[in-house]
């Protein structure tokens, strides 16, 4: 089982996370040009970091074996308001969870 | 946008003869009276994935994506786990990860074999 | 690699009954891959022997087991709450299994997502069907399908009503997507009557639907119970629609 590797849970190189638990954030809508992890329904909407996870390899880079970069993984807590259109209830929420590339800080 | 696996949704010939409803689980089970809900070969093919994910010769996401294309198509009619099964060997045969003349020739092998015990 | 599963955990789940008396197509065409593949060097046989025995040790016993002391012992429940896969070496289930860092679905990154009385969770992998294995065992059809997959985040609480289960509308009903490595479990809340029971009696009525978020625990209720549909009429998606769907797998 040669290629699985260990998640790093602490940092390595990297150390750094961009945000925090609180920030508002926005999810890029970046091109495909492989299999992705982050899903089609949550590109351009904003949400709110709710966790920090662990450092990993980003899983495009993974995919190609290729000793990828380091970077922070973060839960996202998005409004079901702010998914759909007139999705009728105003407490409902969606987590996913997503590495720091692919997110950039958000005002509102 | 990638969305689309490298799985053509057509019909392998072999993997269209095995294909017989009349021998998944689901009917076979209640026939014989087993109450396990889960073929014995079930928890096998599970460790197969798993291997060839572990092993990168058949990465997770790659086989699942595919998996859900031939499952809504090809194999819809067909109950899991035999339909995780065809869409398994499906993808592998596609992938070139084995060829049918060796999967022809090893069923038979193994069948004769599992006979004669 | 030892086992420290407590028995019952897999082998629950295993019925000793008669076996099929016929070899099928689908139990030779198995083996015939799977020959084929250790043979090319896809993966070895030992590796494979091992993933195997896994498999068949894991089952919902023992997320069963993790929710029912989590609510009769709180300094546990922080345990949890703190370092999740830490907490289930307490009982008995190593997240490191088979390989000595996870396997390749399920990862060493568990984060129990604990249920109160104004939020409730529910757990699915919209790309693929990642599960808590080490700690629920093997996924239920109708969670790996591209039905479920699809209608949970866009209509979850019709697709709960369809499992019987209605929230009000202010609590928060809150869809924990496992799209990368964190592997999620629902600890839910402890149903009113059941304050003076045994770990054991509470770990009954925590069924794996509980622990997925598709059902609440309630005395009496010890087992996971789905009206029988057979998927063979075409699943309309209702991602785009204004409708959801009623015609679904189970």
């Amino acid at each position: 089982m040669s290629k699985s590797k260990p998640l790093k849970k602490s940092p390595r190189t990297t150390g750094h996370a961009r945000f925090k638990v609180g920030d508002r954030v926005r999810v890029k809508d970046l091109p495909n040009l492989f299999y992705s992890r982050t899903q089609m329904y949550v590109r351009g909407v904003v949400g709110t970091i709710a966790a920090c996870t662990y450092q990993d390899v980003i899983p495009e880079d993974e995919a190609f074996n290729r000793d990828g970069r380091l970077e922070q993984y973060y839960i996202i807590r998005f409004r079901q308001k702010d998914l759909w259109p007139e999705y009728p209830f105003d407490n409902d929420t969606v987590q996913t969870e997503s590495p720091e590339r692919w997110l950039e800080p958000a005002e509102k | 946008m990638s969305t689309t696996s490298d799985v053509e949704p057509v019909r392998i010939a072999l993997l269209e003869a095995l294909r017989n409803m009349e021998k998944t689980w689901e009917v076979l089970a209640p026939r014989y009276g087993v109450t396990n809900p889960n073929p014995p070969w079930k928890t096998s093919l599970t460790a197969m994935c798993d291997c060839l994910a572990a092993s990168g010769a058949l990465p997770a996401l790659d086989r699942r994506r595919a998996e859900d294309e031939l499952a809504d198509s090809v194999y819809r009619e067909v109950p899991a786990p035999e339909r995780q099964l065809l869409a398994l060997v499906h993808i592998m045969l596609s992938r070139g990860l084995v060829s049918e003349t060796d999967l022809v020739g090893r069923m038979r092998a193994v069948r004769s074999r599992l006979e004669s015990a | 690699m030892s086992h420290t599963h407590k028995p019952g955990d897999g082998g629950a789940e295993r019925h000793a009954a008669p076996m099929v008396e016929e070899i099928t197509d689908f139990e030779v065409l198995e083996i015939a891959v799977r020959e084929l593949a250790i043979e090319h060097g896809l993966f070895t046989a030992e590796d494979h022997r091992r993933f195997t025995e896994w498999t068949e040790s894991i089952g919902p016993a023992a997320g069963s087991r993790l929710v029912a002391k989590a609510w009769i012992d709180p300094a546990f429940k922080a345990r949890v709450m703190e370092d999740a896969v830490r907490a289930c070496k307490e009982i008995g289930i190593d997240w490191a299994e088979p390989t000595g860092f996870g396997t390749p679905s399920d990862y060493m990154n568990l984060r129990v997502l604990e249920d109160t009385p104004t939020l409730h969770h529910v757990i699915v992998c919209t790309l693929c069907s990642c599960y808590p294995r080490p700690l629920l065992g093997m996924s239920p059809e109708w969670y790996r399908t591209t039905n479920y997959r699809r209608r949970l985040v866009r209509w979850p609480r019709q697709v709960l009503a369809e499992f019987g289960l209605i929230l009000p509308p202010e609590v928060e009903l809150r869809v924990e997507d496992s799209n990368q490595k964190c592997r999620f479990m629902v600890l839910p809340v402890q149903p009113e009557g059941t304050e003076n029971w045994t770990e054991q009696q509470l770990a009954q009525i925590v069924t794996r639907d509980c622990m997925i978020g598709v059902a609440l625990p309630r005395p009496g209720r010890t087992a996971d119970i789905h009206p029988v549909q057979k998927a063979r009429r075409p699943v309309q998606s209702s991602e785009h629609s204004g409708e959801p769907a009623h015609e679904h797998d189970k």
